[in-house]
């Protein structure tokens, strides 16, 4: 019943048909014209779309646009507010509860979308620009698929956390933004090492490395990060300490 | 059976308190009326008794038990405003109400016909009159026919042909035997479809009870003696009749009272000229609902 309620809102809504297809040509676009990238004078070029490294470099590509599926989650929350909807389903027989489960649920949905448009690109182009046949298209897909969802899971709950707590779109969207890309690494600045790896945007990071980390790691000597195994774990606590933080807000608060 | 037992609420916002400690029961089958100024109380009572407010204290109980989703789905409540989604059309915004609800999808056509929506039902909501507005939020309120239906200023921004329409559809309703809560500021409408009714002023309750006894018009009799009489007999004339209460002094020397019920103005001049008293003048003066209104929240 839940899922039938938040699909009638969703499907209408032309934003967020907007969002998703600019998330998916975004990535894919971005894919296309990284092989025409010119390193020493060569063309990346087909190597880059070989697999199974393709998957890893996708999902850490991928991986940025998470914040796009992230604004449009905090559009989809304080529209309700501003709508005033979710004071009328509380109303008409939800409880709090029942309100973050509509919006867990919608944050499932778009996660899915996610790993479907990953999928999709990741085979697009491994398959029309592969040279060698003798590497299989699904080596390391599961694994890279499973870490970019837990990873969107992560942000998204991050996402709804700015949501529930501030009400407006603007202020919201831009909160988040500054959080994940200037505030959390301000606070980290001054923080040792083995301890701010614990923190929730650099654990959602370890879940999808940079590609060229293992030649980074010969220059600066190896990362503190968290492995991606140790990250899926900390990521689903901290997606369902947000959600939880989130139920209270609205638990607790005058809609 | 009560309905809805409110017992000694109290809401802050901030400093400003809203609600003073307000206890109301609202009994099966009567159209209960919450009347009040704006900025009285009703609305912060309504919300809490829907459950999107947190009372400072005090509680609120639905058909005798704890507010819960199953008792949310035996009333059919509209709080303040029509809140829906605006890109949406009528009947996809009534389907996410169904759907919350739990309430048949039949009822779905039903409540837009019952409203005079079924027409511009595929239209989105955001393109609606106020009017359309508040009609949709009216037919929200009956999916799937609820025993219970809270309407907050059901009227607003009704033309006079809407507000006729509600008013008779709220009586209708309230014939077929459900129980209505209506809060409003307006006494007229309050008085014509009302049985009970509450007076909020200022966060509290002013008077509570049946309509004909807190809304009785009770007229006042201005009385005159002929001008060489002495003005103090009448008074003290007037002070013996048990059956004639609130006696004051009127301008010009007149003295103004309220006969008791079933008293005719003829038995009092009777009485006065018997006592040797001859009256200049009788006057009746009708009250206003407006001045008993006012007289209640003064």
């Amino acid at each position: 019943m839940l899922v039938r309620a938040e699909l009638r809102k969703l499907l209408p809504y032309r934003t967020v048909w907007i969002v998703l297809v600019l998330f998916a040509g975004l990535l894919a676009f971005f894919v296309s014209v990284g092989g025409n990238v010119t390193i020493n004078g060569q063309t990346v070029g087909n190597s880059l779309y070989a697999f199974p490294g393709l998957w890893t470099k996708l999902t850490y590509v991928a991986s940025y646009f998470h914040l796009l599926l992230g604004i449009l989650l905090i559009i989809l929350i304080t529209d309700e507010f501003q709508f005033r909807t979710f004071r009328q389903q509380l109303i008409d027989g939800l409880s709090p509860a029942g309100l973050i489960q509509g919006k867990l649920i919608v944050s499932g949905l778009l996660t899915l979308f996610g790993m479907l448009v990953l999928l999709l690109v990741g085979l697009y182009f491994g398959l029309t620009h592969t040279t060698d046949s003798s590497t299989s298209a699904t080596e390391g897909l599961f694994d890279a698929l499973l870490r970019y969802g837990v990873q969107a899971l992560g942000y998204l709950s991050l996402a709804a956390l700015f949501g529930f707590l501030i009400r407006k779109s603007g202020p919201a969207i831009l909160l988040f933004l500054l959080y994940s890309w200037v505030i959390e690494p301000l606070l980290r600045l001054p923080i040792a090492d083995h301890i701010d790896r614990y923190f929730p945007t650099k654990v959602f990071s370890s879940l999808t490395p940079n590609p060229t980390q293992a030649i980074l790691e010969t220059m600066t000597g190896p990362t503190s990060a968290l492995s991606a195994t140790q990250a899926v774990p900390l990521t689903l606590a901290y997606a369902a300490l947000f959600w939880l933080l989130s139920y209270l807000l609205l638990r607790h608060r005058d809609l | 059976m009560a309905i809805l037992e409110i017992e000694n609420l109290s809401k802050n916002y901030g400093s400003t308190q809203a609600l003073k400690g307000l206890s109301l029961t609202v009994e099966a089958g009567s159209v209960y009326g919450l009347l009040g100024p704006n900025g009285s109380g009703k609305t912060t009572t309504l919300g809490i008794a829907l459950g999107v407010l947190q009372p400072s204290g005090g509680t609120a109980r639905w058909f005798g038990g704890q507010i819960s989703s199953a008792s949310k789905r035996r009333v059919g409540a509209l709080l303040e405003t029509p809140n829906f989604f605006p890109y949406l059309s009528a009947r996809q915004n009534l389907q996410i109400a169904a759907d919350v609800k739990g309430a048949d999808p039949v009822t779905i056509t039903e409540a837009l016909e019952i409203t005079g929506l079924a027409a511009r039902q595929h239209d989105a909501f955001r393109g609606y009159s106020l009017g359309m507005k508040q009609r949709l939020a009216l037919a929200s309120t009956l999916l799937g026919r609820p025993e219970v239906l809270v309407l907050d200023e059901p009227t607003n921004g009704l033309d006079p042909q809407g507000i006729a329409e509600v008013r008779s559809l709220v009586l209708r309703l309230a014939a077929e035997g459900k129980t209505i809560i209506l809060a409003s500021h307006l006494l007229d409408e309050i008085e014509k479809v009302c049985t009970h009714v509450a007076v909020l002023q200022r966060g509290e309750l002013r008077a509570a009870g049946p309509v004909s006894d807190i809304l009785a018009v009770a007229d006042r009799i201005v009385l005159r003696l002929a001008p060489n009489a002495a003005p103090a007999a009448l008074l003290e004339a007037l002070g013996g009749f048990s059956w004639v209460t609130d006696v004051r002094p009127e301008p010009a020397g007149g003295v103004s009272a309220v006969l008791g019920p079933g008293r005719q103005p003829a038995e009092l001049n009777q009485a006065l000229f018997l006592q040797g008293l001859v009256l200049n003048s009788l006057e009746v003066r009708h009250r206003s609902l407006e001045t008993q209104f006012l007289e209640l929240t003064k």
